[in-house]
């Protein structure tokens, strides 16, 4: 097993609160990881300090064997490790093809003079921008709305948007925190199935997921966080039937239900 | 195409619809830059004036309306190109265009200086160090008299013009400041929809997603404040060169909310915006006459009203602009 | 006149000025603390109270006591005017910070253009409070009016201490500063503070005005320059907390002060720029606060 991101010991802590405590996890480069967890549970924080937009208190996080602590979330992104937020974060005035060509400015060089003067080279790269864009809001189903603005989009349209966003990005690694929160049960279907094809395509994927019928549908392994701490490890079954992860979800109702 | 069953006033909103609005700014600005022109004179002068304030606002705009940053201190940058092209034309004889280069490329370098640790500060505190960097400027303008003769200013700055040929007439300088900002404007239009520029406003809008997507937030920044520098450096160059005088009053806090009020008229943010507010607001002292006086009491006002009921401008009329909400 | 007592001369009328920067710089706090908002129109209330004053008692021939209680007044009703026709409007369409602050410095530039048409550009100034010869202590003069600045700034800022520990409107007033949200639920009436912030804000800016315009001059384009020494102030001591911007303002008079005495008085408004500039670099938090 070849592992994309390992985690030694990450704690964070704020003032006397400890956000995360002591976690250790590794991410294998293959399949869909996912961590759960109830509200408090630290998973955002979590997600913070991986992609760079927190500094831990201790511990290291090492993606394909370098400790990237310390780094600023562009510098991972340029190195393959992007991240979506839990509230949406798009650039509401431009365009929703607009919106994924910025995913991609990592892959593209031209700077202001080539802005102005647009060289040959400069047409041929902006074409080549235009075209990942729209294969990639295909496979969003936005292509039709591709040139409004993406504040007029629904909630769901706009997680979509927001995950081909990060794609256009070519991650390696792609962090979602909740892709699932505010989508009905069809936008919900159509979501794993772009994860499953994501992690098919050779992207690992780590997600932050409340919807438990996402997590067991999509994740191959699931890690648990409670009270900062990770109480559980395995796959969807294993940490479903786990006592600690029952006493954690109050009886586990929710799991259950799956 | 004629259609048997429409009605004249449907044909008339087929006609409109043919015609679009976001068309209607640049035929203003053309209509009021060649009444300047067949009319000459005092028009001219006032157009050509308006034209040297398209430049400037057209950078500001890049810098507030693209990027959404906050600069209260432009009118430094203009302050320096001008000065530093008159001075280099004056008092040492140099060429007005290798003056005016070189004016905006040491307005740029300043920038660079100051920009790195201001735009690291964020809200009021970016307001009011960028505010300082104008004030100290116009101090400087004042108190470094064997440089810039203080509040006397410096008299005698030659014409537009290239080796030999200057550019005198009304209409002469009229042409020539058209097209300068022309070019400013469409450099700013292919500037917005470049990688750069999308860079600008994915940073505008959220920078924590813009970082997330890999853009260097703050070397971007730095991009669009220099640029904004270099516009407004070109303008304040302009602008010696046309009126054929500088004194710190030219470049004073004057300058500022006079660019702001033009930049809100015209629509933050839009291409036309910049043009159409910077020539609306010039004129406007011409149509009410004997308002000379009142004119800063005026910009000042109408800023206000501005800001609170109308912030987006005449943009809000030429660019299509769509309510948000669910699309399927 | 020895090193010293030239030392000390600079020293003492550093302090002088200094009060008033403080002052102006509480100013901003009050509004700061109330509503989050930066005023860039502050200057103008200095700018107002001394050129009331000036012309209450040159063409209403009142005596300078009564001109100044009615500018102080006069000015304190146009704070809250400002809130109600510039502020509030913005307030309660969620503008931005950006937004607010551009309105303000154009209500600034409205005032300082209204007043030039009012009563001309030359510059004004009023008759020292007490027309007596300096007190000499050692080889230094302290004018009166130095002694009227010292002793009526520190009670003033006595008096806040005490309006804001003590009564439960300036108790409000803290409960809007530390969080508005509990603060409104808890009943109190945030706009009504607003207005109130704006209020005392100018009151103590007109109030500036008044004490230091016999020993300087006034004129309609004074204020930018009191607004940013007094914004100085706030940040030198740490944005927010009324005792520190005094204290700041001090340690501003008195490095502009000896930035006079050494580069000469042209030089005095880039020293206090410059002071803005190195603070906001190095120390945003201020001295007396943590640095943020």
């Amino acid at each position: 097993m070849i592992t994309r991101l390992s985690i030694n010991n990450l704690t964070k802590r704020f003032g006397g609160l400890v956000a995360v405590g002591e976690v250790s996890f590794d991410v294998p480069v293959d399949g869909v990881t996912a961590v759960i967890g109830p509200n408090g549970a630290g998973k955002t924080t979590l997600f913070s300090l991986i992609s760079g937009f927190l500094p831990p208190t201790e511990g290291t996080i090492r993606f394909e064997d370098d400790n990237i602590v310390g780094l600023t979330p562009d510098k991972l992104a340029a190195r393959g490790l992007v991240r979506t937020f839990q509230l949406v974060q798009l650039f509401p005035e431009m365009s929703v093809l607009d919106n994924v060509k910025v995913g991609q400015h990592l892959h593209t060089s031209s700077g202001l003079l080539a802005a102005v003067l647009r060289p040959r080279a400069t047409r041929a790269e902006e074409a080549q921008v235009e075209a990942k864009a729209r294969e990639l809001l295909d496979l969003a189903r936005l292509s039709h709305l591709a040139d409004r603005p993406a504040k007029i989009l629904s909630y769901g349209q706009q997680r979509l948007l927001e995950l081909v966003r990060a794609l256009a990005a070519q991650p390696r690694l792609i962090l979602l925190d909740e892709p699932a929160a505010g989508l009905d049960a069809n936008e919900s279907k159509h979501l794993a199935a772009m994860i499953r094809q994501i992690a098919a395509s050779g992207v690992t994927v780590l997600l932050i997921e409340h919807d438990m019928s996402l997590v067991m549908s999509v994740a191959d392994r699931v890690i648990v966080l409670d009270f900062g701490r990770k109480i559980a490890e395995g796959t969807p079954a294993e940490v479903r039937a786990h006592p600690a992860v029952l006493e954690a979800y109050l009886g586990g109702v929710e799991i259950a239900d799956v | 195409m004629t259609l048997p069953n429409t009605t004249s006033t449907e044909r008339a909103g087929l006609l409109l619809r043919a015609w679009p609005l976001q068309l209607l700014p640049w035929a203003v600005s053309a209509a009021i830059v060649g009444y300047a022109f067949i009319v000459g004179g005092y028009v001219a002068t006032v157009i050509a004036f308006a034209l040297v304030y398209v430049v400037f606002v057209t950078g500001l705009n890049l810098f507030m309306g693209f990027a959404n940053q906050v600069s209260f201190g432009q009118n430094a940058f203009a302050g320096l190109g001008g000065y530093a092209s008159a001075i280099l034309t004056t008092t040492y004889n140099w060429p007005v265009l290798p003056a005016m280069i070189a004016g905006i490329v040491l307005a740029v370098v300043i920038a660079l200086i100051i920009g790195y640790p201001t735009l690291r500060l964020k809200g009021h505190y970016l307001a009011m160090a960028t505010l300082a960097i104008g004030l100290i400027t116009y101090e400087i303008a004042v108190e470094w008299q064997s440089m810039t003769q203080g509040y006397l200013g410096i008299s005698g700055i030659p014409p537009l013009g290239i080796g030999s040929y200057e550019i005198i007439s009304d209409r002469g300088q009229l042409a020539i400041l058209s097209i300068v900002a022309l070019l400013a404007v469409f450099i700013a239009a292919r500037i917005k929809s470049s990688r750069m520029g999308r860079a600008f406003l994915a940073l505008g809008a959220s920078e924590n997603a813009a970082l997330a997507l890999g853009i260097n937030v703050s070397r971007t920044k730095l991009i669009a404040f220099l640029t904004a520098a270099a516009f407004a450096a070109l303008a304040g160059a302009l602008f010696v060169h046309v009126v054929g005088y500088v004194s710190p009053e030219v470049f004073g806090l004057h300058m500022v909310i006079l660019g702001f009020t033009m930049l809100y008229v015209g629509g933050i943010g839009s291409i036309a915006g910049p043009l159409i507010g910077a020539l609306l607001i010039s004129l406007l002292p011409e149509v009410l006459r004997g308002f000379k006086d009142y004119q800063d009491l005026f910009y000042g006002t109408a800023l206000i009203l501005l800001l609170i009921y109308a912030p987006r401008g005449l943009a809000a009329f030429f660019e299509r602009r769509e309510r948000t909400g669910s699309a399927s | 006149m020895s090193d010293f007592t030239y030392f000390a001369q600079v020293l003492v009328s550093g302090l002088g000025t200094g009060c008033i920067y403080g002052l102006i710089g509480i100013g901003f706090c009050v509004i700061y603390n109330a509503s989050g908002i930066v005023n860039f129109a502050q200057g103008a209330f200095v700018m107002l109270g001394g050129m009331i004053t000036q012309v209450a008692l040159t063409r209403l021939g009142l005596p300078l006591p009564i001109a100044a209680i009615i500018a102080i007044l006069l000015v304190a009703i146009s704070g809250t005017v400002l809130e109600r026709v510039v502020v509030r409007p913005l307030w309660d369409r969620n503008a931005t910070m950006f937004v607010m602050i551009l309105a303000t410095l154009a209500a600034q530039i409205v005032v300082e253009r209204a007043t030039l048409l009012a009563v001309g550009d030359q510059p004004r100034t009023l008759p020292v409070f007490t027309d007596l010869p300096p007190l000499k202590f050692g080889g230094v003069a302290v004018s009166l009016q130095l002694i009227w600045i010292l002793v009526t700034s520190c009670l003033i800022v006595a008096g806040l201490a005490v309006f804001f520990q003590k009564t439960k409107t300036g108790k409000a007033m803290r409960a809007c500063a530390i969080d508005r949200e509990a603060a409104a639920l808890q009943g109190i009436p945030v706009k009504r503070m607003l207005a109130l912030s704006f209020a005392l804000s100018a009151g103590l800016g007109a109030l500036a005005g008044v004490l230091i315009t016999p020993t300087q001059y006034t004129a309609f384009n004074v204020g930018v320059p009191f607004a940013i020494s007094g914004f100085i102030a706030a940040i030198v001591g740490g944005f927010g907390k009324p005792s520190g911007a005094f204290l700041g303002g001090l340690l501003l008079g008195v490095v502009q002060a000896a930035a006079i005495a050494g580069f000469g008085s042209g030089l005095k408004n880039v020293a206090a720029l410059s002071m803005l500039l190195i603070f906001l670099f190095l120390r945003p938090g201020g001295i007396v606060g943590a640095s943020k």
